[in-house]
């Protein structure tokens, strides 16, 4: 089977059901040794400074792993300096599909691109059926250990966060991620419960720190929600595939993500959100509409390069936890 | 006696008084100095050494700073930064309901304060173009002292530098044009004003409390006042704010303490 690169969440029933492996091109990046250096080789390669850090990262990978030949861009719905990226693989003779998440909604587009995408794979909805079926047992246990951090508080904002982003492209090998789930529920079966003060929602697109939920932790707070990562886990039951992806908030505009936000803030009992933006993204914008709309203390902070927290957001991270209090 | 420390990013300043609360000594150290003939790194943190700094028997430390996780002064209560800056501003004023705009040397601090409560705040991020280092490089390449610097207001050039440094070469361009001292000095001071009404505008109050460096001067006061249409109130000690909310802090909790027993 051969590897197939994605720039974030797609439909990855279709690339699972054509027998290619689905890598999720932002967990690479973001979990190497050395990420900064990724974003250093593109940039010496020519990308500006002063664009996405993930961006950057996502090229380095494919252009270094030498078995990536074709990469599935989402074109519409994530960010649009996914173009260029795109661009910039064809001149390096990586093979690229789009992927666009209709704006408005529309199932009918919607299932065209779907269409499009298992036609370019050389499948049909049959096997897509079938892997759906096959990755509902999944999905429950994943919705199981977000279930446990929220309500029985026994899991870690973290552990949730790395369960629900690798269901964008379930590891590569559903059957052992599965077996890694059904090990992580049984061991946690007896854990202990968290005890934290302030318990945190994470809204925006997956952070570029690399020790920010431990540092939550550390100060006495623990994320028991986290938004976008949660979506790409598909939370909602449905058994239209297509209805799945149309369900899917973070490709379709703020509104909708704030929606599925302010439910979430009732129900897990949330004393505060950290709206997470990186340095560069247009997402910032929605700063604005989040903190109009969401009835609850906000503190936005940035990321621009892979690493550590810097001592100014962590300085801001303590003040609004003191505040929280 | 009791010691307040602010470690700030430009400069660490020291305020000392007696367990009443009465200030008796003041410091304001350039912070490399400060670490390097006062601190001692010991196992457990950093040992300040009250007796070369001559300020006699301390009773009790409380810091603030940069980090409440990077600051590690042996035998120190350490708060965060936004709350000692509220308390200090509190304690200072006698306000309770206010906006706190704290500029330093190298961030800007908006702290929104309701029945003497931070509820809401801002601060600057990645950048320092709203901070007192923009204007030491500013003043330089004028070739004057801050304290000049900060008697313009009137008649601003415009500069539109989003950048610390790269201001530099926008303020060198406009003076080549031509435009006198009071003019540029007039516009590097109202660009702060620019960079910091975004945040100042979402967390206003009918009071604003100016603190920080840059609160010594009097042309920034002046455009706040007249552009936001807000009384302004520069406390006693600006700069010393932040210390002085660490000790505003240890009072109250000797005060909770004589309470409780």
């Amino acid at each position: 089977m051969s590897r197939i690169g994605i720039t974030t969440t797609v439909p990855v029933e279709i690339i699972l059901a054509a027998g290619r492996i689905p890598v999720d091109l932002n967990n690479i990046f973001i979990t190497d040794k050395d990420a900064s250096k990724l974003v250093e080789a593109a940039e010496d390669a020519g990308y500006p400074r002063n664009i996405c850090g993930w961006i950057k990262g996502l090229y380095s990978v494919v252009i270094e792993s030498g078995d990536i030949d074709t990469v599935i861009a989402v074109t519409q719905g994530d960010c649009s300096n996914t173009h260029a990226l795109m661009e910039t693989f064809e001149m390096a003779d990586i093979k690229t599909l789009p992927f666009a998440y209709p704006f408005d909604r529309d199932y009918d587009l919607l299932k065209l691109q779907m269409d499009k995408l298992i036609a370019a794979l050389g499948t049909n909805w049959e096997a897509v059926a079938s892997v759906t079926e096959r990755l509902k047992s999944l999905r429950l246990k994943v919705a199981e250990i977000d279930r446990r951090t929220w309500q029985e508080n026994t899991v870690s904002g973290w552990d949730n966060h790395l369960f629900q982003v690798s269901c964008s492209d379930f590891d590569g090998d559903v059957d052992a991620f599965e077996q890694r789930l059904d090990a992580f529920l049984e061991q946690n079966d007896t854990a202990a419960e968290y005890n934290e003060n302030i318990r945190l929602g994470f809204i925006g697109v997956p952070p570029i720190f690399t020790d920010l939920y431990a540092y939550f932790e550390q100060m006495g707070a623990r994320v028991v929600f986290n938004e976008v990562q949660r979506q790409f886990a598909m939370p909602n039951r449905v058994d239209d595939l297509v209805e799945q992806y149309r369900q899917y908030t973070y490709p379709y505009g703020v509104f909708g993500r704030i929606k599925d936000i302010q439910a979430e803030i009732e129900k897990r009992n949330l004393d505060g959100i950290i709206h997470y933006v990186q340095s560069f993204c247009f997402r910032q914008i929605e700063d604005m509409i989040f903190r109009e709309k969401l009835d609850i203390p906000i503190l936005t902070i940035e990321g621009d390069k892979p690493g550590r927290v810097d001592a100014r957001t962590k300085l801001r991270i303590d003040s609004f936890l003191e505040m929280l209090k | 006696m009791l010691c307040g420390i602010d470690l700030g990013s430009r400069s660490v300043k020291m305020v000392l008084t007696d367990t009443a609360g009465n200030i008796r000594l003041s410091r304001v150290f350039e912070t490399v100095r400060f670490y390097r003939e006062y601190g001692m790194r010991q196992q457990d943190g950093l040992m300040v050494d009250f007796a070369t700094l001559g300020v006699g028997k301390v009773e009790e430390v409380v810091a603030t700073g940069y980090g409440r996780n990077t600051i590690d002064i042996v035998g120190a209560t350490v708060i965060p930064e936004l709350k000692a800056h509220a308390l200090g501003a509190i304690w200072q004023t006698g306000l309770s309901d206010f906006t706190l705009l704290d500029l330093g040397g190298q961030d800007s601090k908006v702290i929104k304060v309701r029945k003497k409560k931070m509820v809401d705040f801002a601060t600057n991020d990645k950048c320092a173009a709203s901070t007192g280092r923009y204007l030491e490089n500013m003043a330089n390449v004028l070739d004057i002292t801050l304290e000049e610097l900060s008697r313009y207001s009137e008649n601003p050039v415009e500069l539109n530098s989003t950048c610390a440094i790269f201001g530099e070469s926008e303020l060198i361009g406009r003076i080549v044009e031509g435009y006198g001292i009071a003019e540029l000095a007039a516009g590097v001071n109202f660009t702060i004003y620019k960079r910091i009404k975004p945040m100042m505008t979402s967390l206003v109050s009918d009071t604003i409390v100016f603190t920080g460096g840059v609160a010594l001067g009097q042309a920034i006061r002046t455009l706040i006042e007249r552009e936001l249409q807000r009384e302004v109130v520069v406390p006693q000690y600006p700069q010393l704010n932040g210390a002085i909310g660490c000790i505003a802090y240890a009072l109250e909790k000797r005060d909770q303490h004589a309470a409780g027993n």
